[in-house]
């Protein structure tokens, strides 16, 4: 594994085409620009309430806030021609203090749901999150598009003012280029006596299920991921409703005059949001507009075909060091170990099995494997899980090879991930980088190993930004088993004075350094030990403790 | 010449936790011999050690995966005593690191001292608690 390899690099080496030039380059502006305002906001918000590292989390709470203040409008909700707009103004005006207060929430949590879904896709395609174990989520995600602007679109017709006007007759002649239906939809809008009851009836309906069909596709969408984070953290959930109460006070929602289909539309504010198609159709045909979107749906659906389809070997299970314990089962964030029925005729229950298809070659398995200890010699060293890419005997002989260079009384070995800052440019005489899939790959134990074998004077860990995990858990991982929260738990005697931690992400590198250079003083302040004497027969710290077993 | 012998009151009535337990006495008396019969006795002691450390690890950590699936009502401390254990054959190994003068004799006894710690009085509370 070459450091650095996979954030730009992730595909073999060969010719390349001008697509995939042309490709790449669009994905990296797209990248950077991401990282940018994302530093922006992680200044503001802190790294944990960044709304960036939550927008699929933020989808959901806005999907909820939807839900609850549609269930309101639903009740006072009346479905005709002449009513229903009565019946929203009602709300809107003599109710303002609930009814108005529930109809502007639904509303702004209905397009900042669009802003989050619509920042969320972005943001897994400039990062790469859409293809190889990840094309389901990605693909699955395609079709909540849909169902979201039907539904959105659905809920601007039933408010029946002059805006829903002009969305009922531009749908109906845009839905009428369709073969599906006998009789022309638009017939219905030509004028206000036609108009029935009963169609005002069948939108409502569909203004209910659209949106239930909504939600099952989001929880299909996040059935390939353990531990899906559905909920944002609690801090930036209440600004987030606080922002939308704030909005709904100072600029409510209301209409815009009562339709009369006697009258064509005039001039109408438009929700850009999800109405964006709408301009379009008074440009272009029917059947280009459809063109359009299905183009796009298809693009979007075959994203994750494009290449590179290169994929990261997936972990490899010894059964001979594999009890089933099921601590890989545990941690896995893909889904991708699954404990089975023993098969090679030992007494234990269980033993774990991956998928390759959906292991996504983070390692994180690895670091929860008991087996995966340095302490272990290097000849027998295999675990019961392990990374083709990097195995653990490898990331312990780099260890050993990297510290055994390293000189001085602040010695640091820095543990990073690909996807986080480009720690190589941090090597040096005191300093030795070692980069792995993700932090979490890591297993605690070679924390003990470093430091109270002395083959470091301290061990710092940086990957991606916390809350933006590549890999999702591997941070909060990490923590966990430091913090003694989590298997395999870092032993308490291990120093903590001698571990250090800083969550840089991609472009952190600029203030990781002055934490390193800090941890590093704080190094040398504590007493000095002696260096160890080769590799690994170092001297380690005279133990407190006396007698064995207690 | 063995450190330590399996014997039935040993068992917990789970065959792989009694089959882990086997082989850990299994692999504690072989590499022991294998200690013996070098000139050097501080020669594949730390293998010895590493090794005996990691298939504990893996031992307590199936120990609690079974007791935690079958909802066993001393779980904490039993974890706790494992955390503790790991800890013990940790200083055995951090001491032997640093005091190589360390006797066979002594590493014997510590050891033996450890496992019947961890066998009659943790482990001997699962049996017939775990249903």
């Amino acid at each position: 594994m070459q450091p650095g390899a996979g954030r730009a690099a992730l595909r073999p080496a060969g010719k390349l085409t001008w697509e995939q030039v042309l490709f790449d380059a669009t994905q990296r502006s797209g990248r950077k620009a991401f990282e940018w305002i994302e530093a922006v906001f992680s200044d503001i918000f802190g790294q944990r309430w960044n709304p960036f590292f939550h927008l699929g989390a933020l989808s959901y709470f806005f999907f909820w806030i939807i839900t609850v203040s549609g269930l309101y409008l639903y009740a006072f909700f009346r479905t005709g021609t002449s009513v229903a707009y009565e019946s929203v103004e009602y709300l809107t005006n003599e109710q303002w203090y609930l009814g108005g207060i529930m109809r502007s929430l639904h509303r702004y949590a209905s397009d900042a749901f669009v802003v989050t879904i619509t920042l969320h896709l972005l943001r897994e395609f400039f990062i790469g999150r859409f293809r190889s174990f990840r094309w389901f989520s990605w693909l699955s995600g395609v079709p909540l598009l849909w169902l979201t602007f039907i539904a959105g679109i659905g809920g601007y017709w039933l408010v029946w003012d002059k805006l829903a006007q002009y969305i009922a007759v531009s749908t109906a002649e845009w839905l009428d280029w369709l073969p599906f239906f006998k009789e022309p939809m638009a017939r219905n809008f030509l004028d206000q006596e036609t108009l029935s009851d009963r169609f005002f009836s069948l939108l409502s309906f569909i203004h209910i299920a659209v949106p239930l069909f909504l939600l099952l596709g989001m929880w299909i969408h996040i059935q390939r991921i353990t531990r899906a984070k559905t909920n944002p953290p609690k801090g930036l959930a209440i600004g987030t409703f606080t922002a939308l109460m704030v909005l709904s006070l100072v600029w409510p929602a209301v209409s815009q005059g009562p339709a009369n289909l006697d009258v064509a539309a005039a001039t109408v504010g438009l929700d850009w949001f999800y109405l964006n198609v709408y301009p379009l159709l008074d440009i272009w045909s029917p059947g280009a507009v459809w063109a359009l979107l299905a183009g796009i749906t298809l693009v979007l659906a075959f994203l994750p075909l494009l290449p590179p389809l290169f994929k990261e070997p997936a972990a490899v299970v010894d059964l001979g060091n594999c009890n089933g314990c099921g601590r890989c089962f545990e941690d896995c964030p893909f889904g991708a170990v699954v404990m089975q029925d023993r098969t090679d005729g030992l007494p234990f229950a269980q033993e774990a099995v991956v998928d390759p298809d959906l292991c996504a070659g983070c390692g994180i398995c690895t670091g929860a494997c008991p087996t995966a200890t340095p302490f272990r010699r290097a000849t027998a060293l295999v675990p019961g899980i392990d990374m083709p890419a990097l195995t653990v005997r490898e990331i312990r002989d780099k260890t050993l090879q990297a510290a055994g260079a390293l000189q001085g009384n602040d010695r640091v070995i820095v543990y990073g991930c690909r996807h986080g800052a480009e720690i190589d440019k941090l090597q040096g005489s005191g300093v030795a980088v070692l980069t792995l899939p993700c932090i979490a790959a890591l297993p605690p134990s070679f924390l003990d190993f470093v430091i109270v074998r002395n083959h470091a004077d301290g061990v710092f860990l940086t990957g991606c930004q916390e809350c933006d995990c590549y890999y999702r858990l591997g941070i909060e991982w990490m923590e966990q088993r430091i913090a003694g929260k989590r298997d395999p738990y870092l032993r308490k005697k291990v120093p903590r004075e001698r571990i250090d931690r800083y969550w840089a992400g991609p472009v952190g590198l600029g203030r990781l350094k002055p934490r390193l250079a800090a941890f590093r003083a704080r190094l040398r302040e504590l007493e000095p030990r002696q260096k160890a004497t080769g590799p690994d027969t170092g001297i380690a710290q005279p133990s407190m403790r006396q007698g064995g077993g207690s | 010449m063995t450190i330590i012998e399996w014997e039935e009151e040993y068992s917990v009535g789970i065959p792989a936790v009694d089959h882990e337990h086997k082989e850990l006495i299994k692999l504690i008396n072989e590499t022991y011999e294998k200690m013996l019969r070098r000139q050097d006795a501080g020669e594949g002691v730390e293998e010895f050690l590493g090794e005996i450390y990691a298939r504990i690890s893996a031992h307590f950590a199936l120990e609690e995966h079974v007791m935690q699936e079958k909802h066993y009502d001393h779980f904490e401390d039993h974890k706790a005593d494992h955390e503790r254990l790991l800890d013990d054959i940790r200083d055995i190994m951090d001491e032997y690191e640093s005091r190589r003068h360390f006797s066979r004799e002594e590493l014997a006894e510590r050891l033996r001292t450890w496992f019947s710690d961890h066998f009659k009085t943790r482990d001997a509370r699962l049996h017939g608690h775990l249903d």
